[in-house]
């Protein structure tokens, strides 16, 4: 097992800012500390070549879990161990095959030109300069910035800097990488090619993967596990393939009649039955109906034949919609509803 | 226009003058250590300093300072500067930036003792500042070659040398340590103009030590920032012989062990109730 947690909590020790003029004396003569809990009984174990999403509204936990699980902040309970050593105190060995880039921090030394900072961390991990330069080269073209490489840190742009960052983090090719909202603020092409290319590492040379990010579409386009924290606590940790199944099974239709197209009545309910297809939204020239994906096929022809049809649309229910409602409601997928998220 | 409603500008001002005052107390109140050390201690080192200085020059008789003439103080002051060049700057480490802000984090997965990093910075600066004193001194002695002092031997300049470069690394002990007080500190910029205030004075560099009360100069005596500046200025001039340069050294050396030591504590328990802020 390459991470393990086991009843991992994490709690900051604040103090509470009482208001008004007394508050004011009180506040810097007696403070009144409270504990935040940020993590709180966190079991996780997460497989070598593994690549995990994780997850969580703002405030989560996400994060920090990644701080305790990387060595950077101890846990206040239970414990968190990285190649099965405390990941408090990991020796070098461990740390050459561990890599973090966080999304808001630079990992790359500010005024120096990438390549500068890329020759540092060469010597800090041993690279031969041989496979180094190969690396580099590599990596710079899979995700086009060759040209950018001379140019300082401070003066390339965000999505040029994560790529460069991300570049750095797999130099000395870890097994084990955590990206903290690594696609934060970049455009969709960015986006995409830093996604192809954390898929590929991971497949081609088995990187264990730890991403998280706000973005759905990270998620669902690079990991394979699926890790949603809330309030500190993991409310799911399970199989993405499966949770998409879910709600990938599933097709919007939306239909916009003629005007002298006949509307929609109950009458036409027992027609739509045996297809398991039911009518999500009705306006007078407009509507919305939710079909499994395997009667698409059957379905459609049916709706011409008994509207005049003017325009359809099918669409996937977005993974989004289910994400949002596991947000909101606190409740795992498993106790979900078994009713389709609805827009 | 509703001229009723809205307060004029003036009331305006005010009112926001109030609101803004509150939460520029709150601000400052918001550290409390910070708040003792930058609102309290600031400015409290200087005049302390000064008495000390005031006080060696009133007991000197009229046209001396201690053993020294004016052309010897000229001389004295020269070295002291040069060397005081020579030493490591506050400034030069920008560490406590690093932690407040949370960029140490990124050194902390990395298999690498964060202090090689640190040290390239110190010799990255006695390399520098080492030339740049060399072309001061020679520029200065090719102009100025009646006022500019000359070593009393080539194995003076050797052991003023040594003592410079050995009391230059713990002082850059002492800033790294200053520095990792901000795992638990906002101030620590205060803190080091504080200390590179009071180095300067205990250096010998505002008044050389040697012409200070007797009481004072042989406490300084005992501190490295004597050896640093002081000392190697004397010994440079034939002022100070080989056995002090000896007990320089035996000073410097148990000093850096001591820095060190405390150091690797303080660098530790930082670390332990590090979060990394802001990510
Ligand atoms: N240094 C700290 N001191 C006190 N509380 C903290 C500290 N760091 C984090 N917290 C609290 O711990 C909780 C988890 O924070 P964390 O940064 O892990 O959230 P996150 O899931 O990464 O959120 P985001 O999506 O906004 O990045 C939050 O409630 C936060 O306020
Ligand atoms: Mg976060």
């Amino acid at each position: 097992m390459l991470i393990r947690m086991a009843d991992a909590g994490k709690t900051f020790r604040v103090w509470r800012r009482k208001e008004g003029f007394k508050g004011f004396f009180a506040n810097f003569v007696a403070r009144e500390w409270t504990q935040v809990t940020a993590l709180a009984n966190v079991n996780l174990e997460i497989r070598r070549g593994e690549f995990v999403g994780l997850i969580g509204a703002n405030g989560a936990g996400k994060t920090t879990l990644i701080k305790c699980v990387s060595g950077i902040t101890p846990v206040s309970s239970g414990s968190a161990t990285l190649f099965g050593v405390d990941s408090f105190a990991l020796g070098d060995g461990e740390k050459r095959r561990l890599a973090l880039v966080m999304g808001q921090r630079s990992q790359l030394w500010w005024d120096l030109p990438a390549i500068d900072s890329f020759r540092l961390l060469r010597e800090i991990y041993s690279i031969p300069r041989d496979v180094f330069e190969r690396r580099v080269e590599e990596a710079a073209k899979r995700l086009v910035v060759t040209e950018k490489l001379q140019r300082q840190l401070r003066q390339l742009s965000l999505g040029e800097r994560m790529k460069m960052e991300i570049i750095g983090a797999f130099l000395h090719e870890p097994d084990v990488v955590f990206l903290d909202e690594p696609t934060i603020g970049l455009d969709l092409v960015s986006r995409e090619t830093i996604r192809r290319y954390l898929v590929e590492l991971n497949r081609e040379r088995g990187a264990t993967i730890v991403l998280t990010s706000h973005d759905m579409e990270d998620i669902e386009e690079t990991c394979r596990r699926l890790v949603i924290l809330r309030q500190g606590r993991v409310l799911f940790d399970g199989d993405l393939v499966g949770l998409k199944a879910r709600v990938y099974d599933r097709r919007s239709i939306e239909v916009h009649l003629e005007p002298s197209s006949r509307t929609w009545d109950e009458s036409l309910a027992p027609r739509l039955a045996p297809l398991g297809a039911t009518l999500e939204r009705s306006a007078p020239l407009t509507l919305l109906f939710s079909v499994p994906a395997a009667n698409v096929q059957t379905f459609v022809p049916l709706l011409f034949e008994l509207f005049q049809i003017r325009d359809l649309a099918i669409e996937r229910h977005p993974l989004e919609l289910l994400i949002r409602q596991i947000f909101q409601s606190g409740q795992a997928p498993a106790q979900l509803s078994s009713g389709e998220p609805k827009a | 226009m509703s001229g009723a409603a809205v307060p004029s500008a003036l009331v305006r001002d005010l009112r926001l003058l109030v609101v803004a005052l509150v939460y520029e107390l709150r601000k400052v109140t918001t550290w409390r250590a910070g708040f003792v050390v930058r609102e309290l201690m600031r400015g409290m080192w200087r005049p302390v300093v000064m008495i000390f200085v005031y006080a060696t020059i009133l007991v000197q008789p009229t046209d001396r300072l201690g053993s020294y003439d004016f052309r010897g103080l000229v001389a004295y002051l020269i070295l002291a500067a040069s060397f005081e060049k020579l030493l490591f700057h506050q400034r030069g480490l920008d560490l406590s930036d690093q932690i407040f802000q949370g960029y140490v984090t990124k050194y902390l997965t990395m298999p690498l003792r964060f202090f090689v990093l640190a040290l390239a910075r110190f010799a990255q600066h006695v390399l520098i500042q080492g030339g740049v004193v060399v072309l001061l001194w020679s520029a200065g002695a090719l102009l100025l070659p009646q006022w500019w002092p000359q070593p009393a031997s080539a194995l003076a300049l050797v052991e003023a040398a040594l003592l410079v470069l050995l009391g230059s690394y713990c002082y850059f002990l002492t800033c790294f340590l200053v520095n990792a007080l901000a795992f638990w500190l906002d101030v620590v910029w205060t803190l080091s103009a504080m200390t590179s205030f009071v180095f300067s004075f205990c250096a010998g560099v505002l008044v050389p030590v040697s012409v200070m009360p007797a009481a004072l100069r042989d406490t300084l005596q005992w501190l490295f920032p004597y050896w640093a500046v002081n000392a190697p200025a004397e010994v440079f001039l034939g002022r100070l012989g080989h056995a002090d340069f000896l007990r320089g050294i035996v000073v410097l050396g148990l000093t850096a062990v001591v820095l060190e030591l405390v150091r690797q504590v303080l660098w530790r328990r930082g670390l332990a109730r590090y979060v990394g802020a802001g990510m």
